[in-house]
């Protein structure tokens, strides 16, 4: 007893299928825990709160229970079934080698007696009889050859030997998989939202933490937003977002795309998606009905936000101040939100002398300006254009090309695995101790095995009837002699 | 020869009137529901038409394949077999009609969805029958697609242009290949349970099966819609044929008064069965199944009613909910898991009582146990590269549209493990020479995976959490 022997004790439990199945079962099952559990990555934290109390939110989350996925005891438990996949590998794989590397062409009696799969033939000629097999062979698609072991001769045929290294392919597919997904996205990856508003340009993300809260992170560059919109069907329902975005990178521009959903813009690995989009709350612009109180002309203009625009008699109007939804709380007017529901409008209409008089709107209780010793009445003509700003998420998976590399792999070992299978047969002359011939043939696969079977018993017959009839037919005709 | 066989069939033939009239009684119902689908109108080879068509024709095979599932006449299948067919042209004609107006495959939402699967699983019924010569699939099958087409019925049928998110090729692949997959698992599962039926599996381990069938429905169901009493239903706005929503992704909730209480009452009535076959077999009391016998009568009773209870109060009158002020309607096309459960346990429920009537009779029509096995193994073949391939296409479908090729979303997890389970099968089979039993359980545990990430990832389990949070 001692260190060697413990590791050959975990070597051992390692090495078995019995413990990856157990394993990949555990996994299997922890997964299906975490869609029970609403998991930190994927729902709002107030969705938690209103959906755990406290005790259970703070035990769920002590447990690792709402992140299982990226919890420490599942990376535990990936980590030793990848683990085992390795040690099953390494302790089956100098066998396989060698049945790929160094075929068993002759088969000796041991081998023979070891074989599940045999048939034994008395026959009268055994050079003939090898002929007759190999003939039959080929028909049942085995191409022999002809193989001699201390003087002995025998056939030899195998199909789809490959086959023997599926299982490691399959294996190797899933360690890519995991390192891809584990080892390099879920350390060095990261995923990340940020709203940019046009014409600004900002590099800092936020990322989701798996505590409910979030941090932040600065991009090696910047992401200027030149404009955002959505399309829309007839009916009003949605058919494109689309942002034009240009990254700046130490001053310079580097890339310029107009990505849609599904149309990912990627730079240097890091890949950026449109999200959702948004008003920010700011003005853009304004139209507006202009009324001299005179009962001159009716004009209607356009003010930019922090621009003037110019009135028939010379007076020129400028938005003041904008809050997309007010409340008036002590006399004073406060922004409720972002959203456009209840606007407050503050104009300002600067007079031929330079001086500028203050008039408020609020267009959804009056749709105009109500001072009356001033030239015009303004009321807003149309829906005020606010600053979009476009929702991106931003993606950094550098562990997705092992992960793709992974799934192609899969792909194939798992065609080769279930459908392939290496087969192999022999036929040799033995001696049945009395001084007669036996034509002996056997065979086995290493998959499949009832496949196979109907196969073998396919030759087993053509054997049979082939050479029983011709040793049948050998013997009528010595008795044809005799007689004679 | 011929007479024997009569004489054979004799003590059976007022169990045959019993399942004629049953039915007779289910197509009624089924004929009840299509009043309240809407109004066809445009073109006579257009799709609603087509797609009545092949609900009529797909009723009428159903009916003979489970007529000669009853009866054992062989003229039955080849009359159900060119139905079959009928519908399957109508069906596809529907698809084709469906593709020409959108511009694009049928599989962006439910209804086209479940257009496409019953498409593939008339196809594969007609293929398990000519290929295989497995004449008995379309008994189990056809039903499944009546239910299906019939509850495209009553869901939202126009055709919606996509979502920016669903303008994907990928999707497309996807969704195609996910509807191929599973209607492959859904055909191993008939298989495998035939494959029990020749096997010499007791009767009363499918009296056990079934009942375990329908304690999961209706524990799911009362799990995430219970309300002290009353069964929570989506509220629905018939003039907008869409769903009430409280905000975004919260649709509101009717209660339904003491419909909660039939339900549980239809639960312990299927715990029965099942609680009095685990006691028959500890105690080796063959009495006690006769009981339970009596008891799966009880139950499929009882559903019945309970479906033909909700049917008439979801479509007479409306409900209040303890969020919202004023009442609300409700319909079939908003409460699609209720429906497909409650008719699943009933179908589920008249494939059983088939059996304890007519099993001699069945297990002459079928293919032999070993034949069975073998071509549940050769569809599992062909279901689980399909499966590989949906995940890895959906994957690469999130990884254009979300940024993220794994998530996590219980959609996906449950997808992966679907396909472990079949890994699972497809190993030990190859491996490990399992076959028989083992691999057919193992199969019947594959589809029961599908199911529920077909339909309990999608209702049951937001419904856990929307119940949580109320």
């Amino acid at each position: 007893m001692g260190l060697k022997s413990i590791w050959t004790k975990i070597y051992q439990t390692l090495s078995s299928v019995r413990t990856g199945i157990f394993l990949i079962i555990v996994v299997g099952v922890f997964s299906a825990i975490g869609t029970v559990i609403l998991q930190r990555p994927t729902s709002e934290p107030s969705d938690l709160q209103r959906a755990y109390s406290p005790e259970t939110l703070l035990w769920l989350d002590r447990l690792g229970l709402t992140d299982i996925y990226h919890a420490s005891w599942f990376l535990v438990l990936v980590c030793l079934f990848c683990l085992c996949l390795i040690f099953v590998s390494l302790d089956r794989w100098p066998n396989a080698w060698k049945v790929y590397a160094n075929p068993v062409r002759f088969a000796t009696a041991p081998f023979r007696a070891s074989l599940p799969q045999s048939v034994k033939i008395p026959v009268k000629d055994g050079v003939a009889a090898l002929s007759v097999a190999e003939s039959i062979l080929g028909r049942v698609g085995f191409k022999a050859e002809r193989v001699t072991n201390n003087g002995e001769t025998g056939l030899f045929a195998e199909k789809q030997r490959f086959s023997v290294f599926a299982v490691y392919l399959v294996h190797l597919s899933l360690l890519f998989i995991c390192a891809g997904y584990y080892l390099v996205d879920s350390t060095i990856g990261y995923r990340g939202y940020i709203q940019v508003p046009e014409g600004q340009a900002l590099s800092q993300i936020l990322l989701r933490d798996n505590r409910g809260g979030e941090t932040k992170k600065m991009l090696p560059f910047q992401i200027r937003c030149d404009g955002a919109g959505m399309e829309a069907y007839a009916d009003g329902s949605p058919k494109k977002w689309w942002s034009n975005l240009t990254l700046i990178e130490n001053g310079r521009e580097v890339v310029a795309k107009k990505i849609v959903v599904n149309d990912p813009l990627s730079y240097k690995g890091i890949r950026i998606y449109q999200s959702s989009m948004g008003d920010t709350g700011e003005l853009k612009s304004l139209v507006l009905t202009a009324t001299p109180s005179n009962g001159g002309i009716v004009e209607t203009v356009k003010v930019p936000q922090n621009g003037k625009a110019a009135l028939a008699d010379g007076e020129s109007v400028s938005v003041l101040r904008w809050i997309p939804n007010y409340y008036i709380q002590d006399n004073e007017i406060f922004k409720k939100s972002d959203d456009l529901e209840n606007p407050a409008i503050q104009l300002g209409l600067t007079d031929l002398k330079g001086e500028t008089k203050k008039l408020w709107m609020f267009p959804v209780q009056l749709n105009r300006t109500k001072d009356e010793d001033v030239s015009y009445v303004f009321s807003l003509a149309g829906q005020p254009q606010m600053v979009q700003f476009t929702g991106l998420q931003v993606s950094y998976q550098p562990g997705q090309f092992e992960v793709w590399i992974g799934v192609v792999l899969m792909a194939f070992g798992l065609m080769i695995a279930f459908y392939t299978q290496h087969t192999r047969v022999w036929a040799t002359v033995i001696s049945d101790g009395k001084g007669g011939q036996i034509l002996w043939a056997g065979g086995t696969t290493n998959k499949n095995r009832d496949r196979f079977q109907a196969k073998f018993e396919q030759i087993k017959a053509a054997l049979q009837e082939e050479l029983g009839g011709a040793a049948q037919a050998n013997k009528n005709s010595e008795n044809t002699l005799t007689k004679a | 020869m011929s007479q024997a066989r009569v004489e054979q069939q004799r003590p059976a033939s007022g169990a045959v009137l019993l399942v004629l009239v049953g039915l007779g009684i289910a197509f009624a119902l089924l004929v009840a529901l299509l009043a309240a689908a809407k109004a066809h109108t445009g073109p006579i080879y257009g799709e609603a038409n087509m797609l009545y068509a092949a609900l009529v024709l797909y009723t009428g095979a159903a009916t003979l394949y489970m007529g000669y599932g009853v009866t054992g006449i062989e003229r039955y299948v080849s009359a159900a077999s060119l139905l079959t067919a009928l519908g399957f042209a109508a069906n596809t004609a529907a698809v084709a009609h469906r593709w020409s107006v959108a511009g694009r495959p049928p599989f962006s939402n439910m209804y086209e969805m479940l257009l496409s699967f019953v498409w593939t699983l008339a196809l594969l019924t007609l293929i398990a029958e000519r290929a295989y010569k497995v004449k008995i699939i379309g008994s189990i099958t056809m039903p499944i697609t009546v239910v299906s087409v019939i509850l495209m019925q009553l869901l939202p049928s126009e055709v919606r242009p996509l979502v920016p998110a669903l303008q994907s090729t990928w999707l497309q692949v996807h969704v195609t290949l996910a509807m191929l997959s599973y209607a492959a698992c859904a055909v191993s599962f008939a298989l495998a349970m035939m494959f029990l039926i020749q096997d010499n599996m007791k009767t009363e381990g499918f009296q056990a099966i079934t009942a375990t069938g329908m304690i999961a429905v209706y524990a799911g169901m009362l799990i995430t819609r219970f309300r002290s009493g009353n069964l929570a239903v989506t509220a629905y706005d018939l003039e907008s044929k869409s769903e009430v929503m409280i905000s975004r992704g919260h649709p509101l909730f009717v209660q339904i008064p003491d419909l909660g209480w039939l339900y549980l009452l239809v639960l312990v009535s299927a715990i029965v069965p099942l609680v009095l076959y685990v006691a028959a077999q500890v105690k080796k009391d063959r009495s006690l199944f006769d009981v339970a016998s009596k008891g799966m009568f009880v139950t499929i009773l009882l559903q019945v009613v309970g479906l033909a209870i909700f049917v008439t109060r979801v479509k007479n009158g409306r409900y209040g909910a303890p969020e919202a002020d004023g009442l609300y309607a409700t319909a079939m096309p908003a409460n699609p898991f209720l429906l497909a459960g409650i008719v699943g346990g009933i179908v589920a429920g008249l494939l059983y009582l088939l059996l304890l009537w007519r099993r001699e009779g069945l297990q002459k029509m079928m293919p032999s146990a070993d034949k069975l096995d073998t071509v549940t193994y050769k569809i599992i073949c062909i279901a689980f590269p399909l499966l590989t391939l949906m995940i890895a296409a959906g994957a690469y479908w999130a990884n254009q549209a979300w940024g993220s090729y794994w998530s996590w979303d219980p959609k996906e997890t449950w997808a992966a493990i679907t396909w472990l389970v079949y890994a699972g099968y497809l190993h030990m089979r190859i491996t490990r020479g399992w076959k028989g039993r083992r691999a057919a359980w193992f199969a019947i545990l594959g589809f029961a995976v599908v199911i529920f990430t077909f339909f309990g990832v999608t209702y049951l389990l937001p419904g856990l959490h929307a119940y949580a949070a109320g």
